[in-house]
């Protein structure tokens, strides 16, 4: 059996060292909500479904199930905050349980990365699964301290809903739950045009032509500087990687001026949940450095008379 | 039809060039030959609006074994983000079928060399991102393990598992010895065919 409201927390590569400041934002919320968080020791890179899917199938499997195969030690579900390693490890899990021949040549060669089996008796977490769906829009109040008042441009990432038939998270052409989400802690979202496009860095295009990479994201930014956002919400370290770092370099080709704050789920969630800005950690980003989170004024009043409503109907 | 165009096309005439289990592996995994070139697919790229890579084309060639399009630069630019998979009414899946040959073209040494690099990373620091000294600080400052618990850290125990890892994606130094034995076995077809 699974342990409950425990997770085993995948950290992958571009979190732990790049944006750490995503990863102490993660630890806090799921404190914060009562989730142990286990760690997955000797953990890898999960590897990119970009680059090591393109190269060989077969050892990328072998290394996601490696992965995998330690949280199946710690016997509790992976957790993970980005939507590439969600991808590689919920697809390779899924494939595995449906494909014993696979399995078994996967187990095979598993043998010689050290003692490791995958056994396929755990499921992997995305946290905008767990923040979205499970705790959901309106259980989060329960949790939060403050509110804030900012307009955010929202982007999923392709692979967070993407193939839609492996993750059943959403509707991939037109999800709201992430709009949903950050309402519910006093963000507005804003709509702008083409909300859903990929941000250009995935499936090895930014190692491998970075000037095309570059031109999607620059598509990309004009349309969220439209609608005027205070900034860019994301679920993913390699999509706050492409627009934080790549504003810089967008801005160095085309001669532009973006400087939006990127900022993901795990450090809004804790700011509302009382984390200091400091530790919020966009000093350490390239853009928004200075950026400082608005308390939203009155907000629970709001709350209490909607649910006063809801009783006089009742 | 440029001259180099023709010589790529001729590579691949001949029988050893075929891997008779590429199209059954490719038909395996998706629906290639229930393509109906509806050309969804390119339409809805999201690479393609900015390059040159036509998703409709890709599935033809592969279909039709046309193996040119394994020296295809195109196929390394699909940002995988899915959208023909999700919208192709045929079920063809062709993020699947371009992440095949990409795998098929890796085979045969058509790697980038910034890729490479990138499975280096991984064989070395068990990390396709590796850590670094200003990090390591910024991790102290947030109240964090300065070296996160993975493989990284316990690099040099003993038996250390980093090492199984040297063995993992050989297709780099595969991809690199075909190459090379290919460029040899060209050279005593008395240069006629010679590539640009």
């Amino acid at each position: 059996m699974v342990k409950e409201n425990t997770f085993s927390f995948f950290l992958g590569c571009i979190m732990p060292n790049r944006y750490p400041q995503i990863e102490s934002a993660t630890r806090f919320v799921m404190k914060k909500l009562g989730f142990t968080l286990m760690e997955m020791e000797r953990a890898t890179c999960c590897p990119a479904p970009g680059v090591f899917r393109s190269f060989d199938k077969s050892d990328w499997m072998v290394a996601a199930a490696r992965n995998i195969a330690i949280a199946e030690k710690n016997d509790a579900d992976i957790l993970t905050v980005c939507n590439g390693c969600f991808g590689t490890l919920i697809d390779v899990n899924k494939h595995l349980k449906s494909d014993p021949e696979m399995a078994a040549k996967v187990n095979e060669k598993l043998k010689e990365m050290g003692d490791y089996q995958w056994k396929g008796t755990i499921r992997v977490r995305h946290i905008a699964e767990i923040l979205g769906f499970e705790v959901g829009p309106t259980e989060i109040q329960k949790y939060i301290v403050r509110k804030a008042e900012a307009r955010a441009a929202v982007h999923y990432g392709c692979h967070l809903l993407k193939p839609s038939r492996i993750r059943q998270l959403a509707s991939p052409e037109i999800p709201t739950f992430l709009e949903e989400y950050v309402e519910a802690l006093g963000v507005k979202s804003v709509d702008f045009a083409q909300k859903l496009t990929c941000c250009g860095a995935g499936g090895g295009v930014l190692s491998f032509d970075k000037n095309t990479s570059m031109k999607i994201l620059k598509e990309k930014l004009g349309h969220m500087q439209a609608a005027n956002p205070d900034f860019i919400f994301d679920t993913c370290p390699f999509c706050q990687l492409q627009f934080d770092g790549g504003q810089t370099t967008v801005n160095e080709i085309y001669g532009t001026n973006f400087d939006i704050p990127v900022i993901h789920m795990s450090q809004l969630t804790a700011w509302c949940m009382g984390m200091d800005m400091e530790k919020i950690g966009l000093q350490y980003q390239a853009h928004g450095k200075d950026y400082q989170f608005k308390e939203l004024k009155e907000p629970m009043e709001k709350v209490s008379i909607k649910e006063k409503s809801i009783e006089g109907a009742g | 039809m440029t001259e180099s165009e023709i010589s790529i096309k001729r590579k691949y005439k001949k029988l050893e060039d075929f891997d008779p289990q590429f199209f059954e592996n490719i038909a395996r995994r998706s629906n290639i030959f229930s393509c109906i070139q509806c050309g969804t697919c390119t339409a809805s790229c999201e690479s393609g609006r900015w390059t040159a890579i036509r998703t409709r084309q890709i599935v033809r060639k592969a279909a039709l074994g046309d193996l040119s399009v394994l020296e295809d630069p195109d196929i390394w630019l699909c940002t995988t983000c899915y959208n023909c998979y999700e919208r192709c009414p045929r079920d063809v899946r062709p993020t699947d079928v371009i992440i095949d040959l990409r795998n098929y073209a890796s085979e045969i040494g058509n790697m980038s060399p910034n890729h490479t690099a990138v499975v280096g990373y991984l064989r070395s620091t068990g990390h396709a991102v590796p850590i670094n000294d200003k990090i390591i600080r910024q991790r102290e400052a947030l109240g964090l393990d300065p070296i996160p618990p993975t493989l990284y850290k316990y690099r040099d125990e003993e038996n250390s598992e980093i090492i199984p890892f040297h063995k993992l994606f050989r297709v780099v130094e595969r991809g690199k010895e075909y190459k090379e034995r290919k460029a040899n076995s060209r050279k005593n077809l008395d240069g006629f065919e010679k590539l640009s």
